[in-house]
């Protein structure tokens, strides 16, 4: 999933609505709750966390999981700052003051301290929370005001500008904006004004989204000592129910599966599943795994395992046709990639491969391995003609290495003379890249009439080979 | 009732079997039309194990289903055409030049080809599959057949000329020799036709002239 930025200011789909009605906010005013004269309810409302006292490294990013309850628009300003955009769900948790309670509360649970201030920017909240004063500014209107007396540090500009800005006297932000914007820009920077316009919600502020990474690892601890596969797999059952659910519940699939196998003594049995489409289906996972886990040589007996899914996969259902595949033109569905990975399990990651025609006129060099076709996706042939114009008759097998071919005077033989059919077709070239070739093909059958494809180096001492065979 | 093309169609589903008509299954042209009008359904079955014979490798075989494969790789909604364990590397070029789709065909590697050739028939991801074998038993030729017909999949089976005298569940069976330009193709089993040679000619027999 692509992370977007969040675009402070208003939305487009709440651009168009009419303004909504002043709502009648009874808000218990433990802290100050600042609404406009205007009585216009700001598009967005951020809440601006600021994490004061000692907070361990992870703890913004610990806090930042937990708000993906409140709102899906987090955003994190490290080291300290976390925003939540809370417009949308004010009304799930009784109002402001729901909302910071429920905020503080996993901020408590946590071990953190925090400020909690809400604005219709994110910066000004930011600021807010920063200054310590837990302020909720409703309204657009009444923004400039409460962000006016705050002092400059709170916006964490460069010490040389804060230094520069307090030598002419300007210590507050209410003092900053009152500054004319070319000069400010001219003297202190053009950033320092984009930042200013941001916090008055001139101009937009963009916010990378936190999205939680979402894995799935389980352990089992083991009562007793397996050594059996069989008996291993049986035991992972649980973990692959749970997977099972855990995909499920997020419409999401796997392309990576790790299973750990502990041991007493020596280090973990890894054993890594990867696949060729993103798979939710745990009862074809635990097939899988059962095919890589029997190669697998354990040395010692099992006594834990524990299951680990790489990066979760948006999963998208199956469409599953009316004509099964191969009828009427029923199309492939899950069957290609389940193929490959039967394959892949049994006999290894190079099983299967497809073929492309690479540009070039040595035989050798004219063709290369690629990915598996794709499975899905795929509706009809391409209408071009791929033939290139007039193309030499090629061979329909290549041996891996040309393999030298005996002569008796003069004429190459293999299982008897060989008769050469036709002209031969020069292949004079690679010069540029230390394998050039120089050689005459010729079309050859033997005494039974199968062709072959042979060559004579056009090098002294002008042997042959066999290099293909037309089948 | 039988004027109605569409009709006729859905009738020719597989999976309906009808009194009156014994032996009706969906097949494919092989692209060789004295060969068709011998072949049962005229065509190359669409599903189901066939075998074909050959004394040496490189007699031929290919090219007598060339035709056929390319079709098949071609068509809308086509299906894979796995090569599984070949003697060789099919050679991209050639097989672009004889029309079929490469990025349709797959090729599986070596080890345990029966084990894989069974896989790719039973999957349904393939229209076609082609394997190798010296000496199958009857009932892993069995399991192929059934497989095949699973995977409503064209299986193609090489075996050396040696196995002509051994039963075979295979749909199909026939035997190839190489000729000049062209092979000679004996039917050794079908439902329904009669035995005897064909001779066929290969669509490019001679070798292009030299260029320039």
């Amino acid at each position: 999933m692509a992370l977007l930025p969040i675009p402070a200011g208003t939305q487009p789909d709440e651009a168009q609505s009419p303004p909504a009605a002043p709502a009648r906010r009874a808000v218990p005013l433990a802290v100050p709750v600042v609404a406009g004269a205007s009585g216009v309810v700001a598009a967005e409302l951020w809440a601006g966390v600021h994490l004061s006292g000692l907070a361990p490294a992870d703890a913004l990013l610990r806090l930042a999981r937990r708000a993906e309850r409140f709102t899906p628009r987090v955003s994190l300003e490290p080291p300290d700052g976390l925003l939540l955009e809370v417009r949308g769900s004010l009304h799930l948790f009784a109002g402001v003051t729901g909302l910071r309670r429920a905020v503080t509360e996993e901020c408590r649970r946590l071990g953190l301290t925090a400020v909690l201030a809400f604005a219709p920017t994110p910066l000004a909240a930011l600021a807010l929370a920063r200054a310590g004063r837990a302020h909720a500014v409703l309204e657009m209107s009444a923004l400039v005001g409460q962000l006016a007396p705050l002092p400059l540090a709170t916006l964490r500009w460069p010490g040389k500008i804060c230094e520069r800005l307090a030598r002419c006297g300007v210590r507050t932000v209410g003092a900053a904006l009152r500054l004319p914007r070319a000069g400010f820009a001219r003297r202190f920077g053009t950033a320092q004004l984009a930042v200013l316009d941001a916090l008055t919600g001139r101009s937009r502020d963009l916010r990378s989204a936190f999205r939680a990474r979402v894995r799935f690892r389980r352990r089992r601890e083991l009562t007793c000592e397996l050594e059996n596969h069989q008996v291993i797999l049986a035991t992972l059952a649980p973990l692959f129910a749970a997977l099972a659910a855990f995909l499920t519940e997020r419409q999401c699939g796997v392309v990576e599966l790790e299973c750990l196998l502990d041991h007493r003594h020596a280090p973990a049995t890894r054993c890594v599943l990867r696949l060729a489409a993103p798979m939710a289906d745990a009862r074809r996972l635990a097939e899988l795994l059962g095919e890589r886990l029997e190669r697998l040589p354990l040395p010692e007996p099992v006594r834990g395992c524990e299951l680990r899914s790489a990066a979760l996969v948006p999963q998208r259902p199956d469409c599953l046709h009316l004509w099964q595949p191969g009828e009427h033109g029923g199309g492939l569905s899950s069957e290609a990639s389940g193929l490959i990975e039967s394959l892949r399990a049994r006999l290894g990651e190079d099983a299967i491969h497809g073929l492309a025609q690479l540009e070039g006129h040595r035989p050798e060099k004219a063709w290369g391995k690629t990915a598996p076709p794709a499975a899905a996706g795929y509706r009809a042939a391409p209408r071009r003609r791929t033939r290139s114009p007039p193309v030499m008759r090629r061979p329909l097998w290549l041996l891996p290495m040309p393999r030298s071919l005996r002569v008796r005077d003069g004429k190459p033989r293999r299982r008897g003379p060989l008769r050469l059919i036709g002209e031969p077709e020069r292949i004079e070239t690679g010069w540029w890249d230390g394998e050039e070739i120089a050689r005459d093909y010729y079309t050859a059958a033997d005494i039974h009439g199968v062709l072959l494809w042979i060559f004579r180096e056009r090098e002294a001492p002008h042997h042959w080979y066999l290099h293909g065979v037309f089948g | 009732m039988d004027g109605d093309p569409k009709l006729a169609r859905l009738l020719e589903h597989p999976a309906i079997w009808r009194g009156r008509s014994a032996a009706r299954f969906a097949v494919l042209p092989s692209g060789f039309a004295p060969l068709d009008e011998r072949l049962p359904g005229k065509g190359w079955p669409r599903s189901g194990l066939i075998e074909i014979l050959t004394a040496r490798f490189g007699s031929g075989e290919l090219q007598l289903l060339l035709p056929a494969l390319g079709a098949l790789t071609r068509a809308a909604g086509a299906r894979w055409c796995v090569w599984v364990a070949p003697p060789l590397m099919p050679f991209a070029p050639a097989l672009a030049a004889a029309g079929v789709v490469l990025d349709r065909v797959a090729v599986v590697g070596g080890a345990r080809p029966l084990w894989a050739f069974e896989q790719v028939l039973r999957s349904g991801a393939c229209d076609a599959a082609l394997a190798w074998a010296r000496r199958p038993k009857p009932s892993e030729l069995r399991r192929l057949q059934l497989a095949a017909e699973r995977g409503r999949t064209l299986g193609v089976l090489f075996r050396p000329w040696s196995a002509a005298r051994e039963a075979s569940p295979a749909v199909l069976r026939l035997g190839l020799a190489p000729l000049t330009a062209g092979a000679c193709v004996t039917l050794l089993k079908g439902r329904s036709t009669d035995r005897g040679a064909i001779e066929l000619t290969w669509p490019e027999h001679r070798p292009a002239p030299l260029q320039g």
